[in-house]
């Protein structure tokens, strides 16, 4: 009995920060109608800067607490005036959740560079020595974190009730273009309560730092955490966020005692995923309804990017020619295997941009299925030595049995529900894949997989695993490229837009979306079994979620929606720190500012200016051959 | 001209029974019943907010209705979802244009085609003679359709480009693609300048020709009693009157409730 007090009060304890991060999701939910998902990190940001100013700086305790939160909310600030803020008149809301993605991937980018990888923990306030009665010990920090949530929560109401600051963010959050009549400045009221929320993550940060160690991407946890407590709870209910912080901290506390670290994450997945099919709006709803749709507004698609036929037939041969011609003397070794790995990913890529791109669902969980395959094939071919032809396949098959699970739960889901049900079935198959050691070695990996071996044939060198990627990147293209003008390919690209539309003409959308999903799941297992081959070699963190907001990012930079853009966004972040070594450190920032920067500024991505530069090329050619004739039928 | 009033021997299409459905406190329709028989063009009118697109999409399956019935060609398709409804041959267009963005003017019309299309995916995977010779019908059909209403010339351009007027008549030609056995316009002519009402006018004719069933939302009167045998007036989520347009355009109700006012624009020259 004592023991489950204990274990009560340490689940409240976690449940109050979790709390406290929801609490931010859902104040600038319903500002924004967007959820935040760089959240956790500015909680990160500032336990580490208050790390180093307490460390290296020797500044006291309090001090640099302020100091950090300080730091916390001033980037908040710049990151929110300069990305958040002005893509949210530009981007659909599933885009602005991909933004926000971006700039986490950017916060950790920028942590791992300033801080490495190692974890930080700091010294408890108020001492080592826990309070103790009736044989329930506390530590006294769990006292600090329950006051300072009670503080926070006490101030945030009154902010909101008491002022005319709260008055107008609730004006914004009930009615935007009214409040705008009424003279309220939306935009800054947008900044205004992501700097809030910054705020209360960034403290939430600091209270925690000392009852746990933190690095560079335990943010994410926090995001994913904070981002269920706020849904259990209800997304746009302020005291939903509180309720379903501490169920969550209470339900993970318990699982883990009880069960096993291992499935507290499956627990909180599982809570996550009852709560979305049952009470979609949460235990407590509250605030305006949002409209959580597909990607409907219109933001990629202002135009249309298309080759000319003759640019494009160039094209393709130029760029073939080249392809079988780089082995031979053309690329140094390393390059070499560079480009197999951007072969092997592009195989996930198309299945993403199938996915995202064509069809419009936003999915966070792509390396999961990777991860499936990859350690399915290779696990087999090591206990079992089946052949690994046999075990991607068998990797495929249980990635799409996986996916149809998945998918009884997420087809129902859309937007915003969709992405992060994606996020979370990622982050469980790594804690699986961390987990259950004996099957997949834990965390320093599975070692000894043999070379890839078809029909007898050992793709034992970088060269001939060079050819066979680039002979099963081709075929996909060809074939995707034959689906895509079909009547199915269509279906799909009208489901992205408008999902009524397309049911109103006889397009079955549950059916077609489901299709596209397996599809995607069984390429990202594919990849993922060529991927274990190639490196003989595979472990949890090849495949985790930062290899899932890599490929978004990949898709994103190279041109979501184009059969090309997934390659050069893939061969971009992946030669660019092959190419220029010092970029290798700094590697996650970069893909997660070309993320941010292709969102904002180019979004049609790579592909768009590669087509627009093509077609120019073709246009002038074109033109000087008919020399004398409209340039605008060269044009046409 | 007006064409001759169906006889009630012909055979009901769509059969609508005391439909009921309110927002909140609003009652939008209010025990609607009518019927359209195959082969005709039945208009519905009614003053803004009288419930017209909602019974649309009561009927269409986007909405589902809290009491009453629908059937079509005998099938009772209340509650059916809306991807089922379409598959049985009733195709509707939405209000404001809704082309899909990201596909050219061509491509949106062979979207329509998709209901009909046989061959799989996998076929097109490997371009196999059969898809490739049932996509080039699918697209010869498309260009056919789109010269009807002129146009052909732009098939080629983003759809989202086009002006407010094409991008209606594209979602006729889309819905026709969807070779409807009913087909529900809603309102079809409004943002149309004149010539592209005549357009169309000249357009619903022919699917009418055609014999299409065609069941129309539209405030233009001139073009509701040019095209229609049958006209069924809605106001405040109620039928008040129903019959041709000339025994509608007589009924002193009719005349109070939504013609009155419109009798000296549009409804003298028909």
């Amino acid at each position: 009995m004592t023991n489950f007090i204990q274990l009560l009060i340490g689940g409240v304890l976690t449940g109050c920060i979790y709390a406290l991060i929801a609490l931010g999701f859902s104040l600038i939910f319903r500002v924004t109608g967007v959820v935040n998902l760089a959240q956790g990190a500015f909680c990160i940001l500032a336990a580490l800067a208050c790390a180093s100013f307490e460390t290296q700086f020797g500044w006291s305790i309090l001090a640099s607490c302020i100091g950090a939160v300080a730091v916390a909310v001033t980037v908040g600030a710049v990151v929110g005036a300069t990305s958040f803020v002005p893509g949210l008149t530009r981007l659909s809301n599933a885009n602005m959740l991909m933004l926000t993605a971006g700039l986490l991937t950017v916060f950790e980018g920028a942590m791992q560079l300033v801080w490495g990888s190692q974890p930080y923990a700091l010294e408890p306030f108020s001492g080592q020595e826990p309070l103790a009665f009736a044989g329930i010990t506390i530590p006294t920090q769990g006292l600090w974190m329950l006051g300072i949530t009670g503080v926070l929560v006490l101030a945030l109401w009154a902010l909101l009730t008491r002022t005319r600051l709260g008055q107008a963010l609730r004006a914004c959050s009930e009615n935007p273009t009214a409040a705008r009549l009424m003279g309220v400045s939306v935009p800054r009221m947008t900044l205004f309560s992501f700097c809030l929320s910054a705020l209360i993550a960034a403290i939430a940060g600091v209270v925690i730092a000392p009852a746990t160690s933190l690095q560079f991407d335990s943010g994410r946890l926090f995001t994913v955490s904070g981002f269920i407590a706020a849904v259990i709870g209800g997304i746009a209910s302020l005291p939903g966020a509180i309720v379903g912080g501490l169920v969550l901290g209470v339900v993970n506390s318990l699982a883990t005692a009880y069960l096993s670290s291992l499935y507290s994450s499956a627990i909180a997945l599982g809570l996550l995923l009852m709560v979305l099919v049952w009470r979609p709006s949460g235990l407590m709803a509250g605030g305006p309804a949002r409209r959580q749709d597909v990607r409907d507004e219109a933001r990629v698609w202002k135009r249309v990017h298309r080759l000319t036929p003759e640019a494009r037939r160039f094209a393709a041969v130029a760029a073939l020619i080249g392809a079988i011609a780089l082995p031979h003397g053309m690329a140094s070794e390393a390059i070499l295997s560079s480009l197999v790995i951007v072969g092997i990913l592009f195989i996930a890529l198309i299945g993403l941009d199938l996915l995202m791109g064509w069809c419009g669902q936003v999915a966070l969980g792509q390396a999961g299925f990777m991860a499936i395959g990859g350690y399915t094939a290779a696990g087999l071919a090591i206990e079992y030595q089946v052949s690994p032809v046999v075990g991607i396949l068998a990797g495929m098959m249980l990635s799409l049995v996986c996916a149809l699970i998945l998918s009884v739960v997420t087809l129902r889901l859309r937007g915003l529900y969709l992405a992060l049900a994606t996020l979370s079935f990622g982050l469980l198959v790594t804690s699986f894949a961390v987990g259950l050691t004996e099957l997949t070695g834990g965390p320093s990996g599975m070692v000894g997989i043999p070379s890839l071996e078809i029909a007898g044939y050992a793709f034992d060198t970088t060269e001939s695993m060079y050819h066979l990627v680039l002979v099963l990147d081709v075929a996909l293209i060809v074939i995707s490229q034959g689906v895509m003008r079909s009547s199915f390919g269509r279906a799909i690209q009208a489901i992205r837009t408008d999902q009524m539309a397309a049911a109103a003409l006889g397009v079955n959308v549950l059916r077609t979306k489901l299709v596209v999903f397996a599809v995607s799941a069984m390429l990202a297992s594919l990849s993922g079994s060529l991927y274990a081959f190639n490196f003989h070699f595979l472990s949890p963190d090849m495949v985790d979620a930062t290899r899932s907001l890599e490929l978004v990012a990949m898709l994103v930079i190279g041109g979501e929606g184009t059969l090309i853009g997934p390659l050069l966004g893939g061969l971009l972040l992946t030669l660019l720190p092959t190419v220029f070594a010092p970029l290798a450190s700094a590697k996650t920032l970069v893909s997660g500012l070309l993320l941010v920067g292709c969102f904002l500024w180019l979004p049609h991505g790579l592909y768009g200016l590669l087509v627009d530069g093509l077609n120019r090329i073709f246009r002038r050619i074109g033109g000087a051959a008919r020399s004398g004739a409209p340039s605008e039928e060269g044009a046409r | 001209m007006t064409a001759p009033l169906p006889h009630a021997a012909s055979r009901p299409g769509l059969e609508v029974r005391n439909l009921c459905r309110s927002f909140g406190g609003l009652q939008a329709t209010a025990d609607v019943s009518f019927s359209v028989p195959f082969g005709t063009v039945t208009a519905l009118v009614g003053p803004n907010g009288a419930g017209k697109t909602t019974l649309f999409n009561l009927v269409t399956g986007i909405v589902r209705p809290q009491s009453g019935e629908v059937f079509f060609d005998g099938e009772r398709i209340t509650g059916v979802s809306a991807g089922k409804i379409a598959s049985l041959g009733l195709i509707r267009t939405f209000q404001t244009a809704r082309v899909f963005p990201g596909l050219t003017v061509l491509e949106n019309a062979m979207v329509g085609g998709h209901r009909r299309v046989r061959t799989s995916p996998f076929a097109h995977m490997i371009s196999l003679p059969s898809a490739r010779r049932e996509e080039r019908a699918l697209r010869e059909r498309a260009e056919a359709m789109l010269d009807i209403v002129g146009l052909s010339r732009v098939r080629d351009t983003h759809a989202v480009e086009l002006p407010m007027g094409s991008q209606k008549l594209l979602e006729v030609v889309r819905a026709l693609m969807a070779a409807p056995r009913m087909l529900l316009l809603d309102e079809p002519a409004a943002g149309l300048n004149d010539s592209e009402t005549a357009d169309l006018a000249a357009l619903l004719r022919a699917i009418r020709d055609c014999g299409v069933t065609v069941l129309v939302v539209e405030h233009n009167m001139a073009l509701v009693m040019s095209v229609a045998q049958q006209v069924v007036v809605l106001e405040a989520g109620a039928v008040i009157a129903c019959g041709g347009p000339d025994e509608v355009r007589a009924d002193p109700r009719v005349i109070r409730a939504y013609l009155g006012a419109e009798t000296d624009t549009h409804g003298g020259r028909s």
